[in-house]
């Protein structure tokens, strides 16, 4: 069992329908293959954790690394748990009509997104809390707008 | 004339024929083609009133051809409405005189060939050839003017053109063999790879792009980037390459220094043994210096971005990734001071400081962790010192006050019997009175200054008493109630002037003792010639308002080794001939310096002395 955390950018803005079909997607993808974890998204800044066995989620990794609809990929961390911390897999983003999405299964608006669980190790909640930072900005409540920086070489 | 089958086949012959009889060049026989030119129905007429189509001044030039009986031919003759024009269509035209019996010439058979088509594309050829020209022209003043070199290559690797800024460049005479001489320009260092390398391209059949130094006419080696494509035309391999030269010396130098800087940095960085680290604008680290890994045990990857706070000591790491997260929002800078978990599992104090700065590529975060081991540990034993003086000091003070106290008691006992002893027995002492009154005084000694220690204990127990706004003219009238039987006695006269300063927030234990042992000072060194005049002015320092207190006296005065800053030892007396414990002064300073102040005394002998109490430390 390992998690991986990465960001990266949308080639270009994602639309509702965009987020709604790779909601869809992955929540079917994940629940089949017990991926568990949460994504953030917010004007093309997108950051990820997921939680699955080392094979499913090197797998999974690739096939996202390789996803036409972002790039810059840049894994931040990828290492060994001893338990899952999120029961599910969800996504938390800014819908521009979010009428239509606070039914959906495994949606979160930003500011609704639970503090990080107590059973991540403090450098890896200190992560996810950066990257929430990078992609959401100081306040979630408010749709962002800001590059993150290339990733580093 | 033609008989039947000629005259059919001269019909249908796709060239125009027409005969032209007689001087008046009357029409004669005219077969399809030639009836599209001229006319229908131009049987027997004379061309000069049935020219249809054909030129204005052709009439003209046939009645010379029809004198001179010589055959004429015109090439690509305009005919039609304009010519120019889209139908002008453009014919070869031939005349031959025919002749009669005797060999007179009586008419002109004339021939009209159709050429549109060639003219046109001998036209369109020649727009081509000017356009082309034109294009050259240009491409040739674009090769040799802009600043690059350009140059052709065949697919065996022999240059076949090469513009005149190469010469240029290069100071080669025009004569060089430029496959044979080039190779030998090239660095050194670069030749063998770039060879390779435009090889390697001509055989897969693709461009190339790489740089290296050229040798330039003055001797030095400048960078260049070499770009070069195939002409390709399909499904045939390319047979040229077709490329440009352009110096990049002064990027590349400069990239390079960049490039050095940032090596040189990193070098430096690498060599403080401190922990050092960046991080970008979103506070994930993005490098540790080599020491960092050193200290820590753990790679770079296995710190990864956030890993420095597992190194904390685990109670420590949630308030520090707060605080971490606190800085990245705001951008403030951080500082804390953390153990650090060295590779060997000892952790050491350290000071974390960083902060975000702007580069040229954007703002990002430097850290450094300092290892403050060694001092925090000096602090540790420091602070323990302190507190076990502190410890010993209030102990001190306590049994000096319950001394004090307890003394206090057995000395009244020993007045009262001495009192007894001095009222009921005698002495057969001719010094008796004196011997009398010298123990009466040291029992007085004796009283004062058990009283004056355990003041002194009291005030350092109230240097923490509470503060408040005091109304001074009230406080100094009760400090001098308490002092009325001494003015009496002394005839002397107090005078207390606050209107300049009426209010002090102090310790109000602290200002009447103050203020009681300044008074009853110049009260006891009153000059003997005449009665005491003392002054009690509170005001602000003109030139940073501190509130201050000024008692002057116009009593004996006293020596001063430093006005501005005397030193008052405890039991320590200036005139010995005026009773007294010398504790006054002592407690007067310990109080001001307590709480911030200070004092200063000017003195005359003979004429008085001015304290002055400053009762708060200037800004
Ligand atoms: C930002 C991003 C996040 C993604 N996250 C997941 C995920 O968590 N699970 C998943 O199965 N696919 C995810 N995908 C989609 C995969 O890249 C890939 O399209 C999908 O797994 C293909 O599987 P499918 O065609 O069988 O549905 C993500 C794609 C993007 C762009």
């Amino acid at each position: 069992m390992k998690h991986i955390v990465y960001i990266s950018r949308a080639v270009r803005p994602l639309s509702d329908d965009d987020l709604n079909a790779l909601l869809s997607q992955s929540r079917h993808n994940n629940a089949r293959d017990g991926v568990t974890g949460i994504l953030f998204y917010s004007h093309g800044n997108i950051a990820q954790l997921f939680e699955a066995d080392d094979a499913v989620a090197d797998n999974l990794y690739e096939r996202i690394a390789r996803d036409g609809r972002h790039s810059h990929v840049q894994k931040l961390v990828d290492k060994p748990i001893t338990s899952r911390s999120f029961g599910d897999w969800s996504m938390a983003f800014h819908p521009l009509e979010p009428q239509g999405f606070t039914t959906l299964q495994g949606f979160l608006l930003p500011h609704q997104v639970p503090p990080v669980p107590e059973s991540l190790a403090i450098a890896d909640a200190l992560l996810v809390d950066l990257v929430r930072l990078a992609v959401f900005g100081p306040d979630p409540s408010q749709p962002y707008q800001h590059p993150v920086p290339a990733p580093l070489t | 004339m033609p008989t039947p089958p000629f005259a059919q086949l001269l019909r249908q012959l796709p060239a125009g024929v027409a005969t032209l009889e007689g001087a008046e060049l009357r029409f004669g026989f005219v077969n399809e083609a030639m009836r599209e030119l001229v006319g229908a129905h131009s049987e027997g007429k004379p061309l000069a009133e049935h020219r249809g189509s054909l030129p204005e001044s052709l009439p003209g030039v046939l009645s010379q051809v029809l004198a001179s009986g010589k055959p004429y031919t015109a090439k690509a003759c305009a005919c039609g409405p304009l010519p120019g024009s889209k139908d002008c269509r453009y014919f070869d035209l031939a005349a031959e005189p025919y002749h009669d019996d005797r060999g007179r010439v009586t008419g002109l058979l004339l021939l009209a060939l159709d050429v549109t088509a060639q003219e046109e594309a001998r036209q369109q050829a020649h727009e081509l050839a000017l356009t082309t020209r034109h294009l050259d022209a240009r491409l040739r003043v674009l090769t040799e003017t802009a600043p690059l070199i350009s140059f052709s290559l065949d697919a065996g690797g022999r240059v076949t053109y090469v513009s005149p800024q190469w010469y240029r460049f290069t100071g080669q005479p025009p004569t060089a063999d430029l496959t044979a001489i080039w190779p030998l320009l090239i660095h050194p260092d670069d030749r063998l790879r770039v060879l390779y390398q435009a090889e390697a391209a001509r055989h897969a059949g693709t461009g190339w792009n790489h740089e290296y130094r050229l040798r330039r006419f003055d001797g030095q080696y400048r960078w260049m980037l070499s770009r070069a494509l195939p002409e390709v035309h399909l499904p045939d391999p390319p047979v040229f390459w077709h490329g440009a030269l352009t110096e990049i010396h002064d990027q590349r130098e400069v990239a390079e220094a960049l490039r050095r800087g940032e090596a040189e940095l990193r070098f430096l960085a690498d060599s403080i043994p401190e922990l050092i680290w960046t991080a970008n604008a979103h506070g994930l680290i993005d490098y540790y210096n080599q020491y960092t890994t050193a200290y820590s045990g753990l790679t770079k990857d296995e710190l990864g971005p956030t890993g420095w706070v597992s190194l904390l000591y685990p109670e420590e790491q949630p308030a520090a990734a707060r605080a971490w997260v606190e800085s990245v929002t705001h951008g403030t800078t951080f500082e804390g001071e953390y153990r650090m978990r060295r590779h060997d599992g000892v952790y050491r104090w350290h000071v974390v400081r960083a902060r975000l700065l702007a580069d040229a590529s954007g703002p990002r975060w430097f850290g450094a962790c300092t290892d403050i081991d060694e001092h925090y540990r000096l602090h540790q034993v420091l602070q323990t010192q302190y507190d076990e003086l502190a410890r010993a000091h209030h102990d001190l003070d306590t049994f000096v006050y319950a001394a004090s106290h307890d003394l206090k008691q057995p000395t009244l006992n020993l007045r009262g019997l001495f009192h007894e002893l001095s009222q009921a027995a005698t002495f057969h002492d001719p010094d008796q009175a004196v011997m009398l009154r010298l123990v009466d005084d040291e029992l007085s000694t004796l009283e004062h200054t058990l009283r004056d220690l355990a003041a002194t204990v009291r005030s350092q127990r109230a240097q923490q008493e509470p503060v408040e706004v005091l109304d001074l003219e009230l406080l100094l009238e009760e400090v001098l109630l308490g002092l009325r039987p001494q003015i009496l006695h002394g005839n002397a006269e107090v005078e207390i002037n606050v209107t300049e300063a009426p209010g002090l927030l102090y310790s109000r234990a602290n200002l009447r003792s103050v203020a009681h042992n300044l008074v009853s000072n110049a009260l006891k060194f009153a000059h003997p010639d005449r009665p005491a005049r003392i002054t009690l002015r509170s005001y602000l320092t003109p030139d940073d308002h501190q509130p201050v207190l000024e008692v002057r006296d116009n009593g004996l005065g006293m020596e001063l080794d430093n006005p501005d800053n005397p030193t008052f030892q405890l039991f320590a007396r200036q005139h010995t001939h005026i009773e007294g414990t010398g504790v006054g002064l002592y407690l007067v300073q310990r109080i001001v310096r307590s709480q911030g102040g200070h004092l200063t005394v000017s003195s005359t002998p003979g004429e008085g002395t001015t304290f002055t109490i400053y009762w708060t430390r200037p800004e």
